[in-house]
């Protein structure tokens, strides 16, 4: 049934070309180079280490792996990871 | 960004050290309560630093007691902690207060005078120019009116062209011109003479307007009229006035004498060194003297540092470290021969640089003389040169 509403709602946005991660709840992720990272629209903190960062969010958990990095900011929305990032995948 | 960090700093915030093991869950909590964090690093396994708004360290209690970690003050920063900082070190406050105000009293002094671009003009001059209109170190800015002190100076000596006074700071610059001291040029159409500059005998003599009044081979002495600009006219009374050119070329002599004892005293340094410092303040000294100078006969050698000098404010205060050496007297007698070639060297440099760089030298002749152990050495250099000059005719001639 769940399955059935998120296939609709991501038709439905395809169709009016509305932005996703608004319609699906989606993170947006944002690079700077490989010094900055955006993401907004998480789920909260699983790991966190200067070398590894997990991140829930509803696409799965993302993972970022890099070196000296450091939360410059979290709040409700949004995360700002500073340091030199390596790559970035979803688990 | 910027604005933000200002924001921050006057609110005032903590950095704190959190130890505990899920401090994921830590974070996840106080951002659901939304209490902003910053700046979260990972210390080691098990500590964090983060910083947070000195409100939401507050709030952060309900979280540190579901978590079950530990949370420590590291440093608070901020303008609100700064304030109460000072609540409980009045002097403290005072003191600063009264430091930066007597610095701001201080500089609204000028502290001294430098005065630039003058050759001819001696320094003294001008500061007693200055003096007359109560103008020193130590007086006020707002009572020096710069228009007034370069309208004086300019009145007062004649000399200068130019005066501008600059107060950079606690120094006050005077920069002033001079009036060029070149020839007034006469004229063209300004009836002359041509009179000789110095003393000299002619040897060439080219008139292109005006009158000869000398020969070749003649002699002249300074201020000797060489060509008149007054021709006698047969038709009319009245001598006809010109404005003469010519070029006088004439042989002059230029010599410079040097003495020179030929038996010297110098004074051998022993090695042996005493030291004493002195401090001036304004016009008082102050010795600091360890016992009289232990020496005989001695050289005394000046070290002058000035500690006043601050750069933008010069306070009058100099040490001075005399050093005293002790010296022993030899008697050395000097090679004669040695002696006249360095001194005639050094009497034609001396010459070479007052004779005009237009003329020719005709011969040099070095004379020398032993007259109670002093060697007197006389170079003599005759050159060719131009030595007319015009001069303006006046109505009495």
């Amino acid at each position: 049934m769940k399955k059935k509403i998120d296939d609709m709602k991501k038709n439905f946005s395809e169709i009016l070309e509305l932005p996703k991660e608004i319609m699906l709840d989606f993170p947006k992720i944002t690079f700077i180079g490989n010094l900055q990272l955006y993401i907004e629209n998480h789920k909260g903190i699983i790991e966190y280490g200067s070398l590894r960062i997990r991140v829930n969010t509803n696409a799965g958990i993302l993972r970022v792996v890099g070196k000296n990095m450091v939360i410059k900011t979290i709040v409700m929305e949004e995360i700002v990871i500073v340091g030199e990032i390596d790559s970035l995948e979803f688990t | 960004m910027l604005v933000i960090r200002i924001w921050n700093y006057f609110r005032g915030y903590v950095i704190i050290k959190i130890e505990g093991f899920t401090l994921e869950k830590f974070i996840n909590l106080a951002i659901s309560k939304n209490i902003i964090l910053w700046d979260i690093t990972r210390v080691d396994y098990t500590t964090l630093s983060a910083k947070v708004s000195t409100a939401g360290f507050k709030e952060l209690r309900d979280v540190v007691q579901k978590v079950g970690c530990r949370v420590n003050v590291i440093e608070k920063k901020g303008y609100p902690f700064l304030v109460s900082k000072f609540k409980y070190r009045k002097m403290l406050f005072i003191g600063a207060i009264l430091s930066i105000s007597l610095v701001i009293f201080l500089t609204s002094f000028i502290w001294s005078i430098d005065v630039i671009g003058n050759e001819r003009i001696k320094d003294e001059e001008i500061i007693k120019v200055l003096q007359s209109l109560e103008i020193s170190e130590g007086i006020r800015k707002s009572t020096a009116k710069k228009a007034d002190i370069s309208n004086t100076l300019l009145l007062s000596i004649q000399e200068l062209s130019f005066a501008n006074i600059e107060i950079r700071g606690t120094k006050m610059i005077i920069e002033v011109r001079e009036r060029s001291l070149a020839k007034i040029e006469i004229e063209k159409d300004v009836p002359c003479n041509i009179v000789a500059l110095r003393k000299a005998v002619i040897e060439k003599i080219i008139v292109k307007n005006g009158r000869a009044l000398v020969d070749k081979g003649e002699i002249v002495n300074e201020g000797q009229v060489l060509i008149s600009g007054t021709i006698n006219n047969e038709n009319s009374d009245f001598p006809l006035l010109v404005h003469s050119q010519g070029n006088i070329l004439a042989r002059t002599k230029y010599n410079q004498i040097i003495e020179e004892p030929i038996i010297k005293t110098i004074d051998e340094e022993t090695g042996e060194v005493f030291t004493t410092k002195e401090i001036v303040i304004g016009k008082k000294r102050i010795q600091l003297m360890n016992g009289e100078i232990p020496f005989k006969s001695y050289l005394e050698e000046k070290k002058i540092k000035e500690i006043g000098d601050l750069g933008l404010i010069r306070l009058p205060v100099v040490t001075i470290q005399h050093t005293y050496k002790e010296v022993k007297r030899i008697i050395i007698k000097q090679d004669i021969d040695a002696l006249k070639h360095t001194t005639a060297v050094q009497g034609t440099q001396e010459l070479m640089s007052r004779i005009p760089s237009e003329s020719s030298v005709v011969s040099k002749d070095v004379r020398y003389m032993v007259e109670e152990q002093v060697l007197i050495t006389e170079v003599i250099i005759e050159v060719i040169e131009d030595i007319g000059v015009k001069e303006k005719l006046t109505n009495t001639h």
